[in-house]
């Protein structure tokens, strides 16, 4: 089913909607949240609230981008459950994620301004784009989706040092330009 | 902190970028191309080795007008499949419809013959939308079945549709029978597919529906011929004992409460007792405790009125009702002036799967179950038993999707999950005569969403199988496109001879599958 019919649903209070959303992104959305939880209980739960947001939010919302959309709820709500999951120690891979993106931070104390965030987003989309088609795709992997460097070695079939390495430029490219844009985070 | 909002403000990156993260994967035509050359390789030594050509084999039978070098796909491809590398491999539509099938007969067809001809008409608007956009195709699958025998032949016709109950009203079949439109009973046979991990192959769950998603997979589904001796079978009789409760007169202080909710607690054995469940959305589980919640009905949601536990086995221990505030059970978030009726009765697992059943289908308002057919309340409510009984808790090999018991999940999904239908009608062949049998119906094309960034994603395939699942005896098979100027032919293995608007194609009756990709015209 096409985006816009499972909206269509959405809107129609038909509760299809949330079969369909997990028939079609049900998979995408786990991923990512296992990815972040390693935990397959707070996967489903993360999953399952997103599918709660979806359809406390639509309507009124009508997102152009779904897939997209959705998978945004799913990062955060599974970075919520991360940080609750912290006090228990129950580990996941968002720790990992979060201390590589600390390197990507302006030292604070500058004359950095403090962005709101879609300005902010706006400053990321115009530094990926400057990238490479595969150092974007890496970099979003890494820290859109999640994934394992190791999983991202094998879906892009080349080495994990090749992953790491073009991590760690992107890492410091991103850096230097929000340094230079004068962006505080 | 801050490394988190960074973290969630790359969240609201470009949608279009993210998308593209997902699609940017190993190029699998590097890896084909290099499996090609090996192929290459040993097949020219084993031919020089046969003492060239009059050693040579029919191998290349099945796709040999497929050009070689390119990188497109059959629609029904499925990519990491090795044995598929060199016919027909490569990258695959997200969403597969299936192929057109061949007609065949529930009895021995001896002393038929048939010729075919499948006409795909891309004219804009054959779709049940009626968009000015070209989308799918208006089938027509037409045969000539002769008769060289002094003697009339009846026989029952049945003819294969990949759908699902809910798309029957989309794919609109209808049937002719020498020119007479037929009313052809429908017979469906069990979901098509499987299930899959939702969270990795680390995790061997069952979560995840998969759906055929090649024409391989139809192959594998047909060829033997079980698939539609189940398909012609009775449904299971689940005629085994349960205690039944069931809730009704619902009361909950909804002013304070929009979501007041109940929840009924009680302790199982789970060696001796399965629960399924219909109309209850949470479920608590540790050890032998189990508690089943619902929102209370307040007219205002749209929740089933109907809401049962169906205990097979040894029943529950006693149960105590509570109520909560918001959907939560959690300490501290009681409530008073909840309160329900329950009935406990003993009954069969058939009674009570038509009681979900009839709920479930009045609770979706869908319109795709009726008395007038096709698909009857009898026809679904037996998909559903047979359902349960293949994948849910009952069944010896369950699935992880079901195992909570929620009927919630199955008995929805009875009608969108693929499944092969087969239209069934007499025909009548004279003595030494010919009857014609023509079968109309609508086809979503296999396709890959537009956002999704793949390759493919303003093209539609479709798949041809000539002769899969047929008892039928083929002296001819053919195919035509109509229309044409609607689209542009990206790839096909018709070899179609082409005038002005049409299409025309001789297919190869030892061939057994047939594709062909277009890209709509932007209108």
């Amino acid at each position: 089913m096409e985006d816009g019919q499972i909206l269509d649903l959405y809107w129609r209070r038909d509760q299809q909607a949330i079969r369909e959303t997990d028939g079609k992104y049900g998979k995408l959305l786990h991923g990512i949240a296992w990815n972040l939880l390693h935990s397959r209980e707070d996967a489903e739960e993360c999953v399952s609230d997103t599918y709660l947001r979806a359809w406390n939010a639509i309507p009124p919302a009508r997102p152009g981008a779904f897939r997209t959309w959705l998978g945004r709820v799913t990062r955060n709500l599974s970075l919520d459950r991360w940080k609750s999951r912290q006090a228990e120690k129950r580990g996941g891979g968002t720790e990992l994620l979060l201390g590589e993106l600390a390197e990507c931070l302006p030292a604070p104390g500058g004359p950095e301004r403090a962005l709101e965030d879609q300005e902010l987003a706006v400053l990321l989309s115009a530094f990926l784009r400057g990238l490479s088609r595969e150092a974007r795709a890496i970099f979003l992997r890494r820290y859109w989706y999640g994934e394992a460097v190791g999983d991202i070695a094998r879906a892009l079939g080349c080495g994990e040092g090749k992953i790491k390495s073009s991590l760690f430029r992107s890492r410091k490219a991103l850096r230097t330009y929000l340094e230079k844009e004068g962006a505080a985070v | 902190m801050r490394a988190e909002r960074l973290f969630r403000v790359l969240g609201l990156v470009d949608p279009d970028l993210v998308e593209e993260a997902e699609a940017v994967r190993r190029n699998p035509w590097k890896r084909w191309a290099a499996m090609a050359a090996c192929l290459v390789l040993v097949m020219g030594l084993g031919w020089l080795a046969a003492g060239g050509f009059p050693g040579y084999g029919s191998g290349m039978s099945g796709g040999s007008s497929r050009p070689s070098g390119n990188d497109s796909a059959s629609p029904g491809a499925s990519s990491g499949s090795g044995a598929d590398a060199g016919v027909d491999a490569g990258i695959a539509f997200q969403t597969y419809a299936g192929p057109v099938l061949p007609l065949t007969t529930a009895e021995d067809p001896a002393g038929l013959t048939a010729e075919r001809t499948v006409t795909w008409d891309l004219a804009p608007g054959t779709n049940r939308y009626g968009e000015t956009r070209q989308w799918g195709a208006a089938v027509t699958d037409a045969y000539i079945l002769r008769n060289s025998t002094a003697e009339d032949i009846t026989v029952t016709a049945l003819y294969p549709l990949a759908g699902s109950f809910d798309s029957l009203s989309e794919i609109h079949p209808a049937v002719t029978v020498d020119g007479s439109e037929v009313r052809a009973a429908l017979y469906a046979g069990p979901y098509s597919g499987g299930f899959q991990s939702a969270i990795g192959s680390e995790e061997p769950d069952t979560l995840n529906l998969d759906s055929p998603n090649s024409w391989r997979d139809y192959k594998a589904l047909l060829e033997s011929g079980d698939y539609l001796e189940q398909a012609l079978g009775d449904y299971p009789v689940l005629d085994m004992p349960v205690t039944l409760y069931a809730f009704s007169d619902y009361a909950a202080p909804h002013d304070a409460y929009p979501a007041a909710t109940q929840a009924v607690s009680f302790t199982i054995d789970p060696e001796k007792t399965t629960v399924l469940t219909y109309g209850i959305n949470g479920l608590d589980s540790d050890g032998n405790f189990r508690r089943y919640s619902y929102f209370v009905p307040d007219g205002i949601r749209r929740e089933p009125e109907q809401k049962l536990l169906v205990v097979l086995g040894e029943d529950i221990g006693p149960y105590t009702l509570q109520g909560y505030q918001n959907g939560g059970c959690g300490q501290g978030e009681e409530i008073d002036g909840v309160s329900c009726a329950v009935t406990r009765r003993k009954t069969t697992l058939a009674e009570a799967l038509d009681l979900a059943c009839r709920a479930c289908l009045e609770w979706s308002g869908t319109d795709c179950v009726s008395e007038a057919g096709p698909v009857t309340f009898e026809m679904y409510r037996g998909a559903a038993a047979e359902l349960l009984s293949q994948y849910g808790p009952i069944s010896d090999t369950p699935m992880d999707r079901y195992s909570d018991g929620r009927l919630d999940d199955l008995l929805p999904e009875t009608l969108y999950q693929d499944r092969v239908l087969y239209l069934s009608f007499p025909v009548t062949v004279p003595a030494g005569g010919s009857a014609e049998v023509s079968c109309a119906f609508w086809q979503a094309p296999s396709y890959s969403h537009p956002c999704s960034g793949a390759e493919n994603a303003d093209l539609q395939g479709f798949d041809l199988m000539t002769r899969l699942g047929s008892s039928l005896e083929f002296t001819r098979q053919s195919a035509a496109l109509v229309n044409t100027e609607n689209a542009e032919l990206t790839e096909e293995n018709f070899g179609f001879l082409w005038e002005e608007g049409r299409a025309f194609a001789e297919l190869d009756l030892e061939q057994e599958h047939y594709y062909l990709i277009i890209r709509p015209k932007e209108s």
